[in-house]
C-alpha cells in the first residue's frame, strides 16, 4: 500500500522583482511587477508504507516545499498529493495525528523545561490516555536511552540528548510516517550512528514510513533503500540507492601496500592518487579498466595488503547534482 | 479542551523562568506611574478636571496601564517572527487550531504578570494617592469580566497586526500606529478629556474600549457605564477572533515566501 502518492505536485510562487536605482524603487511602489519561480514542478511518485526514502538535493531544489505540500502546510499551486488516503491541505489536522517530524535545525521542546514538561503537553495535544501515554514514553526512553536528563531543562542537555528528545517527541502519537528533516546535523559521529540505529529500529519494529531529507550522505546510504535527488523542483533521479551507487560508482579507489616497490600498472581508466615506493592508491575507473584487469596485472606476490573502496556518498551526490547542472538527466 | 489547558500549563511554568523579565517590567511600571502622578499632581490643585479628581486619575493610569502591560505579552513580536522566519509551517502540523494554541499560551504567560501587576497596582494606588472613595466590592466582577473582555481583544488585534508579516514586507508600522491609538485614546487619558464629538466616535472604537472602558469601571462604576460599553467590548472582542482566524487563514497560503 502507498503511503504517500504525488501526483503531478507542482508549486509556484510570486516573488516581487526588486531592480537597482530609486526609479525603479519607486516605480514597484506603484505598481509591483512579479516574478514566477516554479519551486516544485511535476513531480510525480508515491512511498510504499514501511519504506525508507532518502529524499536529497541540493538547498533551494524545493525539498522543503514539498515536504510542506506533504503535511498540509502549503497548497499545491496545481496537482495533487495524498497522505495516508487523506489529502493533506483539507485534513490538514487529521493528517496530523499520523504524521511525525524531526527538524534538525528546529526544536519542538520548550528551552527552559525539562523534556518531560514537553512530552506531557504533546500527549495531551494528540489525545493520548494517560496510561497509554505513560506505556509509551516508557519504551521511548528505553529505546532512546533518555535515563536521567528527561528532568533536566532542555538548555542543559547536549545537543545529542536533545536530538534523542526531539524524536522521542515527535514519536509519542505513533505516527504512522516520520518526516526527518536533517536529523543528524551537527551530531557526533557516536550520535549519528545512535539515531540511524533508532530509526533502523522504528522502522522494523513499528513499520513507520520514513521520509529522509539530508545532505549527510552516510544516512542515505545507512538508512534508504531508495533515494529520490530533486533539483530545481524537478525529479532528477529516482532508484535505488544500491543503483544510483553503481551507476554513479564506476570508480574504485584501490590502497596498495607493497613488500618491494614496484610500480603501479599502467592503463587507461587508472589515475594515481598517491604514489611511494611501499604503497600506492589510486582510483580505477571500472567501466574502462575492468576490476580483473587491474588485479591481474598486480603482482599478488608482492601485496602486503590491499584495499579497495567505493567512493563516500557525498561525491556521488556531488556528481549527480553537477551532471544534472549540465543539463539534462544523466542516465 | 484539555490540550488547551495543558498548553496554558506549560506556558505558566514557562513564564515562571523569565524572573528578571518580570523583575525590569515591574520597575518599568513603577517608574511610568510614578511620572503620571508626578505630572497629575502638579495639573491637578485640589479640583476636577471632566469629572475626575486626583486620585481618580492616578488610579486610572495604574489600571490602564495594568492592561497594557499584561495583554501584549510579546504577541506582535512573535507572530511576526514566526511569519518571517517560517517556524510558522512547524507549527502547523499538529493538531491545534493555532490561533488558540497561541491564546491558550498567552492565557499561561499572563496569568503570572497579571497577578503580579494587580498587586503592583493596588500597592502603588495606595501609596501615591490611597484607596478610592467610592469603591464598592459589587463592581468587582464586572471589573474582571471587562479586563478579560479588553486582553483578550488586545491580544487578538496585536495577533492580527502581527500576521499582516504574511502580506507586507514591513509590518512594524502598524504596530507602531496601533500602539500610539491605544496610548492617546484612552491609556494617557480618558476619552472624557477629549471633545463631545471624539468622544462619540472613540466610545466605539476598540482602542477606548480596550483601555477606558475597563479602568472607568474601577475609578468610577456605574452600571450605565457597564452597559454602554460591555457589549461593545464583546462585540469587538468576537470580531477581532474572526479577524485573526480570518488573516491568519488567507495567510498561511502565502506561508512559502518565507523561508521556503
Amino acid at each position: 500500500m502507498a503511503a504517500i502518492v504525488l501526483d503531478k505536485l507542482s508549486k509556484t510562487y510570486k516573488v516581487k522583482v526588486r531592480e537597482e536605482g530609486l526609479k525603479s524603487a519607486l516605480k514597484s511602489l506603484v505598481k509591483p511587477t512579479y516574478k514566477k519561480v516554479e519551486a516544485v514542478s511535476n513531480v510525480s511518485f508515491s512511498v510504499e508504507a514501511g519504506e525508507m526514502l532518502a529524499f536529497i538535493g541540493p538547498n533551494g531544489a524545493g525539498k522543503s516545499t514539498t515536504i510542506k505540500m506533504l503535511t498540509g502546510i502549503l497548497h499545491p499551486t496545481t496537482g495533487s498529493a495524498n497522505v495516508l488516503d487523506y489529502n493533506p491541505v483539507k485534513d490538514r489536522r487529521k493528517l496530523s495525528y499520523q504524521i511525525g517530524a524531526v527538524f534538525g535545525q528546529k526544536s519542538q521542546l520548550s528551552f527552559h523545561l525539562p523534556p518531560v514538561d514537553s512530552f506531557r503537553l504533546l500527549s495531551n495535544v494528540y489525545e493520548i490516555d494517560k496510561s497509554e501515554y505513560e506505556g509509551r514514553l516508557a519504551r521511548l526512553a528505553e529505546l532512546l536511552e533518555l535515563g536521567e536528563f528527561m528532568n533536566t531543562p532542555v538548555r542543559k542537555l547536549s545537543l545529542g540528548q536533545r536530538i534523542r528528545c526531539e524524536f522521542a517527541a515527535s514519536l509519542l502519537h505513533a505516527p504512522k510516517i516520520l518526516f526527518l528533516d536533517e536529523p543528524t546535523i551537527g551530531l557526533d559521529v557516536v550520535v549519528k550512528h545512535n539515531i540511524r540505529e533508532l530509526i533502523t529500529n522504528l522502522n522494523k519494529e513499528e513499520n513507520v514510513t520514513v521520509f529522509l531529507t539530508s545532505h549527510d550522505a552516510g544516512d542515505v546510504e545507512n538508512l534508504c533503500r531508495r533515494a529520490i535527488v530533486i533539483d530545481h523542483g524537478k525529479v532528477a533521479l529516482d532508484m535505488s540507492v544500491k543503483k544510483m551507487k553503481y551507476d554513479y560508482l564506476n570508480k574504485k579507489v584501490i590502497s596498495l601496500r607493497l613488500k618491494a616497490p614496484a610500480a603501479i600498472p599502467e592503463m587507461d581508466g587508472v589515475t594515481p592518487i598517491k604514489v611511494t615506493p611501499y604503497a600506492a592508491k589510486f582510483s580505477v575507473d571500472t567501466r574502462i579498466a575492468p576490476m580483473g584487469k587491474i588485479l591481474a596485472a598486480l603482482d599478488s606476490e608482492n601485496i602486503e595488503d590491499i584495499t579497495i573502496e567505493e567512493p563516500p556518498m557525498e561525491e556521488i551526490i556531488a556528481s549527480i547534482y553537477k551532471g544534472n547542472r549540465k543539463g539534462g538527466k544523466k542516465e | 479542551m484539555r490540550k488547551y489547558m495543558s498548553i496554558a500549563g506549560i506556558s505558566i511554568k514557562n513564564s515562571l523562568v523569565y524572573r528578571a523579565n518580570v523583575t525590569g517590567r515591574v520597575i518599568f511600571y513603577f517608574v511610568f506611574i510614578f511620572i503620571f502622578f508626578s505630572l497629575w499632581s502638579v495639573i491637578y490643585k485640589g479640583n476636577e478636571i471632566a469629572g475626575y479628581n486626583l486620585t481618580q486619575m492616578v488610579w486610572y493610569i495604574c489600571m490602564t496601564e495594568l492592561v497594557v502591560f499584561c495583554s501584549g505579552s510579546g504577541i506582535f513580536g512573535s507572530m511576526n517572527h514566526e511569519v518571517k522566519s517560517g517556524s510558522i509551517a512547524y507549527q502547523l502540523i499538529r493538531p491545534w487550531n493555532y490561533i488558540f494554541k497561541k491564546f491558550a499560551e498567552m492565557l499561561g504567560t499572563i496569568t503570572f504578570s497579571l497577578s503580579v501587576f494587580t498587586i503592583m497596582a493596588i500597592i502603588l494606588g495606595m501609596i501615591f494617592v490611597g484607596p478610592l472613595k467610592d469603591f464598592n466590592p459589587v463592581a468587582i466582577p464586572f471589573i474582571v469580566l471587562s479586563f478579560l473582555l479588553s486582553i483578550t481583544m488586545n491580544f487578538f488585534l496585536l495577533m492580527s497586526l502581527g500576521l499582516l508579516a504574511f502580506y507586507f514586507e514591513e509590518n512594524s508600522p502598524f504596530y507602531f500606529i496601533y500602539t500610539k491609538l491605544l496610548f492617546v485614546f484612552g491609556m494617557l487619558l480618558p476619552i472624557e478629556f477629549l471633545p463631545v464629538w471624539a468622544q462619540g466616535i472613540l466610545r466605539f472604537l476598540p482602542f477606548s474600549l480596550i483601555t477606558w472602558a475597563p479602568a472607568k469601571m474601577v475609578v468610577d462604576f456605574s452600571f450605565d457605564h457597564v452597559l454602554k460599553v460591555m457589549p461593545l467590548q464583546a462585540v469587538w472582542c468576537v470580531a477581532a477572533v474572526f479577524l485573526a482566524q480570518f488573516v491568519f487563514s488567507r495567510g498561511i497560503r502565502k506561508v512559502n515566501i518565507h523561508g521556503g
